[in-house]
């Protein structure tokens, strides 16, 4: 058997990232769940945009956490990103991009936002300064 | 493990893949789309510079238009649904070609297209209507960065169209190949990425942004 | 400006620069000269057979290290035209070098020495060993390795026409708007760096998904991770960064250009731009990126240290966790490029502390090579020599770096010759010196002899004097004020300190001339030399297992490793027992087949560039419809592999096994 023969039978014991797996029922369920949790999300999420019934603050954060739970619905239901030793490459791979997408944004925000630490007050105030 | 399974070699049986490297290199089943599932990581890196370069610079408009003046949430609203619905057929168009069904693949590729269009017509129609009121990507720091923002999501998906059309010609012209099945399953893993992207900018573009 | 033409016409030939026009023809001649020696010697199909079309990680590797060689001198000369421009135009004297013309020397420099030198080379290493030290055959993505070269050198050849078809940017390495916006650089140089940059990153992140998925998907039976040489370590480490750092670099450069071709408002002064977001987003790149250069250069070291020694690598495991805290680290300190830039003490204070904490697990690295040299029986070859030189020197230039890391101190020597001298101290003993140790170190495995060894040392001593002398003058003249890029230099008490900084050039040019002439001499008398066993060092990794050079295939069988420097082990047993491991179970080998698609992109990818720099759209069109019609036509293929038959693959391994029997013979006979 050559290398590339043997390796074919190894692939019982790892998984390719969004490779479905199991039984067509079961496989086909797998995405009808997703689909329907992420128009749930979605739903809730632009309810919660538009009503007025929520504390102000809270509803950026609110939004952020149902976009991140409806991006965990799709890497579970639709990519098949699960926490299993045999997707750990997979799972080590997701871990690290999402702290690089961290590291980026929050950085850059925090960052830009401080650029005017060290600026006195803006051209508006000083107008409004000096009419008073 | 069934034996249309083994065939394409994409089942696992619980075993584990902890990295002991005791049985040498892995098959291209499993190569192929690992290699894939990390260029995808790196676009989304790509969009997490345009994110943030769309924070930095969405209240620069330089008394222009802003958010709350251009955006329709219900013009994002339909957006979202087709290209949910069409990532969810994708998936449908897999579960299919793993079981060598060509009509069924073909069907579900075909709408999994059509709902991609229906898309990117929405979002044109929106990039249009926006540079003829005179807020094109010329007009600020805030439109620029929201045209190339979204602008760049909306290429990946026109050329995500273009790698679709050329997945169903080969399929119908070669059938069901090992390495087409690979390049069909890499093609699942980009189109459901750029839906999880898009969940990002419908929510931080047109919700958060909107907020009063 | 022409439809046809765009912007492009014959005032782009700079027929009234004589330097610039010097050197084109200099190098059109020497172009020229080459396609016809090779023409003469009807070597064409050898080399489109066996390295161009290669998919082939061996030979792809080789072509990388010769792009970086050959780029490094046009890098060095620039250099060289900079530092006797600096000499001469100190006070009154007025140099030989205009504003315009410096500032694109310098811009060039830079660009070239990290994007087209250290990359390509520090990439090349990668291509060349890390399958061989893993035990297996090839890259996971071999075509893919043979399209991410070529669009390099595609890269490299815009950047190089620019010296002959109009100008290269002015404002730096790095571009920095609003002085590279339209509005400030309205020519075509900054162009010609943004479109170079964005083709060879392309091909870089391609590099950094085939090898992360190689060293985590591909290797022999029985290497777990804790077994790998730590050189795979390394490169796994600056392959993760890869991927995580270059597509920042992408947006930023594609930002610019929109700024610059649609006129967005990213970085301009007007239209709410901001230009101290680029300097952000750059640096998030940028930071890495001297990491993605410097780790495979610590495993370089690792691996020169413990070969030489005679000794396993001391410390595997903190070496191992170094490098990972380093890679993961090096994301977390990119402000301090920008101190100055006005973020405030507690930002400032933060990166300022992830930039000290940053320099601990190196310090580890250090010692782990010390105590690996120690108590071992060291053997001073040219490698070596470059190993100590560099454990001497970088120590200094980490610590200058540590003292940068404290936020008032760069407020004085932000952008001063201090800090060119800082920079240059760490990558020239850390990543060059380290190319040099790699060079000496697999050259007999590529080409089956080794270099000469006396000529191998003069160039070390070359480069280590003068280095010394061309930039440790500098850390003097940062202090006292010096700016960095300064065409001309107003303290006329600082000439005595660019004469030595002159002269300490020279002694570097004396050492890539002692290199070229040592590849030259050594081919010449390479069966004085030859590799006949595979193993010129007393290896410790797999590369040692093959004959110089491997075969296409690398091994015949893949070997079974069983423990750390699974090659080692290997080999005592066979020298214990006076006798080889059994004959393995031959097989017939799948290999990758040639293709021209890397080469013919990269043709479409530099056609298409060129056009987009100089606005010929239609061209711009042409170029990317053919570089997609040919990816399309081998998306179609339907060889993809081609089979070596059993008896050639029994025969080489045969031969293999009779030349390692005679070697053990021979041991045996001497003890």
């Amino acid at each position: 058997m050559s290398d590339i023969e043997r390796a074919d039978h190894n692939d019982l014991l790892d998984v390719a990232p969004g490779s479905p797996h199991d039984s067509l029922l079961s496989e086909t369920l797998s995405y009808v769940v997703g689909l329907g949790l992420a128009v749930l999300l979605t739903a809730i999420s632009f309810w919660v945009a538009s009503t007025g019934s929520l504390w102000g603050p809270g509803v950026a954060v609110g939004l952020a956490v149902l976009a991140i739970a409806q991006m965990g619905v799709h890497l579970v239901f639709f990519l098949h990103i699960t926490s299993g030793p045999d997707n750990t490459n997979n799972v080590l791979a997701l871990a690290f991009g999402v702290l690089i997408v961290f590291l980026v944004m929050v950085g850059t925000i925090w960052i830009m936002a401080h650029m005017s630490a060290n600026m006195g007050p803006s051209p508006e105030m000083m107008n409004l300064q000096m009419q008073h | 493990m069934t034996t249309e399974a083994a065939t394409i070699g994409m089942t696992h049986s619980g075993s584990e893949d902890t990295g002991l490297g005791h049985r040498g290199p892995e098959s291209k089943s499993i190569v192929v789309p690992y290699g894939f599932w990390l260029f995808v990581l790196s676009d989304i890196v790509l969009f997490s510079a345009l994110f943030a370069t769309y924070a930095s610079l969405v209240h620069a408009t330089d008394y222009g238009p802003t958010t709350n003046q251009l955006f329709s949430r219900t013009t994002a609203a339909w957006e979202t649904a087709a290209l949910l619905l069409s990532t969810f057929v994708c998936g449908l168009a897999l579960i299919a070609a793993k079981r060598r069904n060509m009509m069924w693949t073909q069907v579900w590729l075909v709408a999994t297209g059509l709902f991609g269009l229906i898309f990117l017509i929405f979002e044109l129609r929106e990039f249009v209507e926006f540079i003829e009121s005179g807020a094109g990507p010329q007009r600020s720091a805030f439109l620029s960065s929201f045209f190339t923002l979204v602008g760049c999501h909306g290429a990946h998906v026109t050329a995500g169209l273009m790698w679709l059309g050329t997945m169903m010609a080969q399929i119908w012209a070669k059938g069901f190949r090992e390495h087409i099945l690979r390049r069909l399953l890499c093609f699942t893993i980009f189109w459901h990425a750029l839906d999880i992207i898009w969940v990002a900018i419908f929510t931080i573009v047109y919700l958060i942004g909107t907020l009063p | 400006m022409s439809p046809v033409f765009g912007k492009l016409t014959w005032a782009a030939i700079p027929v009234h620069e004589p330097i610039a026009l010097a050197t084109s023809v200099v190098v059109i001649l020497a172009i020229a000269g080459m396609g016809i020696w090779i023409t003469a010697n009807k070597w064409w199909p050898y080399l489109w057979h066996e390295y161009i079309t290669s998919c082939d990680h061996k030979r792809i590797g080789i072509m990388y290290i010769v792009l970086g060689l050959v780029m490094f001198v046009r890098g060095f000369a620039d250099a060289i035209m900079m530092r006797a421009h600096q000499y001469l135009a100190v006070g009154e004297g007025p140099g030989y070098l205009a504003p315009e013309h410096y500032n694109q020397i310098f811009s060039a420099h830079g660009t070239i020495m990290i994007f087209f030198v250290a990359m390509p080379l520090v990439i090349g290493f990668m291509n060349f060993v890390v399958p061989l030290q893993l035990g297996v055959r090839d890259v996971a993505f071999p075509t893919l390795n043979n399209v991410s070269f070529w669009l390099n050198a595609s890269g490299a050849l815009l950047v190089n026409v620019s010296l002959f078809v109009g100008e290269f940017a002015r404002t730096g390495w790095l571009a920095f708007p609003p002085l590279s916006e339209k509005m400030f650089s309205p020519g075509v140089g900054v162009d010609y760096y943004l479109v170079a940059l964005q083709i060879s990153g392309v091909g870089t992140v391609l590099t950094g998904v085939n090898f992360v998925t190689t060293i985590l998907k591909i290797r022999a039976p029985g290497m777990s991770y804790f077994r790998m040489p730590v050189f795979c370590w390394t490169s796994l480490a600056s392959n993760l960064l890869i991927i995580a750092a270059f597509p920042v670099l992408t947006v930023t450069l594609a930002l610019l250009m929109l700024d610059r071709y649609l006129g967005f408002h990213f970085f301009t002064n007007d239209g709410g731009g901001n230009s101290m977001l680029y300097m952000n987003l750059i640096w998030v790149w940028g930071h890495p990126e001297v990491y993605i250069l410097v780790l495979p250069a610590f495993g370089i070291y690792s691996e020169v240290a413990a070969t030489f020694s005679g000794k396993p690598l001391f410390g595997y495991r903190s070496m191992v966790f170094a490098t990972m805290v380093i890679c993961i680290v090096s994301f977390t300190v990119w402000l301090h490029h920008f101190f100055t830039m006005g973020a405030g003490a507690d930002v400032n204070a933060v990166f300022g502390i992830a930039s000290m904490i940053i320099g601990v697990p190196t310090g580890v690295k250090i010692y782990n090579w010390l105590f690996t040299m120690y108590g071992g029986r060291v053997r001073f070859n040219v490698p070596v020599y470059y190993l100590l030189g560099f454990m001497l020197l970088f120590v200094g230039g980490g610590l200058t770096g540590v003292l940068l890391a404290i936020p008032p101190v760069d407020f004085v020597v932000h952008n001063s010759l201090f800090l060119v001298a800082h920079f240059h101290h760490v990558i020239i003993p850390g990543v060059v010196f380290a190319i040099f140790a790699g060079y000496h170190y697999w050259f007999p495995k590529a080409f089956g002899f080794t270099l000469d060894e006396r000529l191998g040392k003069a160039g070390f001593w070359c480069w280590f004097v003068g280095f010394n002398l061309a930039f440790m003058p500098s850390y003097l003249l940062g202090f006292w004020g010096g700016t960095r890029r300064m065409q001309h230099i107003s303290d006329p008490s600082w000439k005595p300190w660019l004469a030595v900084e002159l002269v300490g050039a020279f002694f570097i040019a004396a050492a890539l001339a002692i290199t070229v002439w040592q590849l030259l001499y050594s081919i010449r008398t390479r069966e004085q030399r030859r590799d006949l066993t595979g193993d010129p060092w007393d290896g410790r990794t797999l590369e040692w297992l093959t004959l110089s050079p491997p075969p296409h295939y690398n091994f015949a069988v893949l070997p079974d490793v069983h423990g750390e420097e699974a090659y080692w082990h290997r080999k005592q047993l066979a020298i214990e027992r006076e006798e080889l491991i059994p004959e393995p179970n031959y097989q017939p080998i799948e290999m990758p087949v040639n293709t021209p698609t890397g080469v013919i992109v990269a043709f479409f990818s530099s056609l298409c560039g060129f056009a987009i720099i100089w606005y010929i759209w239609w061209l711009a069109i042409l170029g990317v419809v053919g570089a997609f019609a040919v990816f399309v036509w081998y998306a179609w293929r339907d060889e993809h592999e081609h089979i070596i038959p059993i008896e050639e693959v029994i025969a080489n391994a045969r031969e293999r096994r009779r030349i390692r029997m005679d070697a053990l013979h021979t041991v045996s006979q001497s003890t």
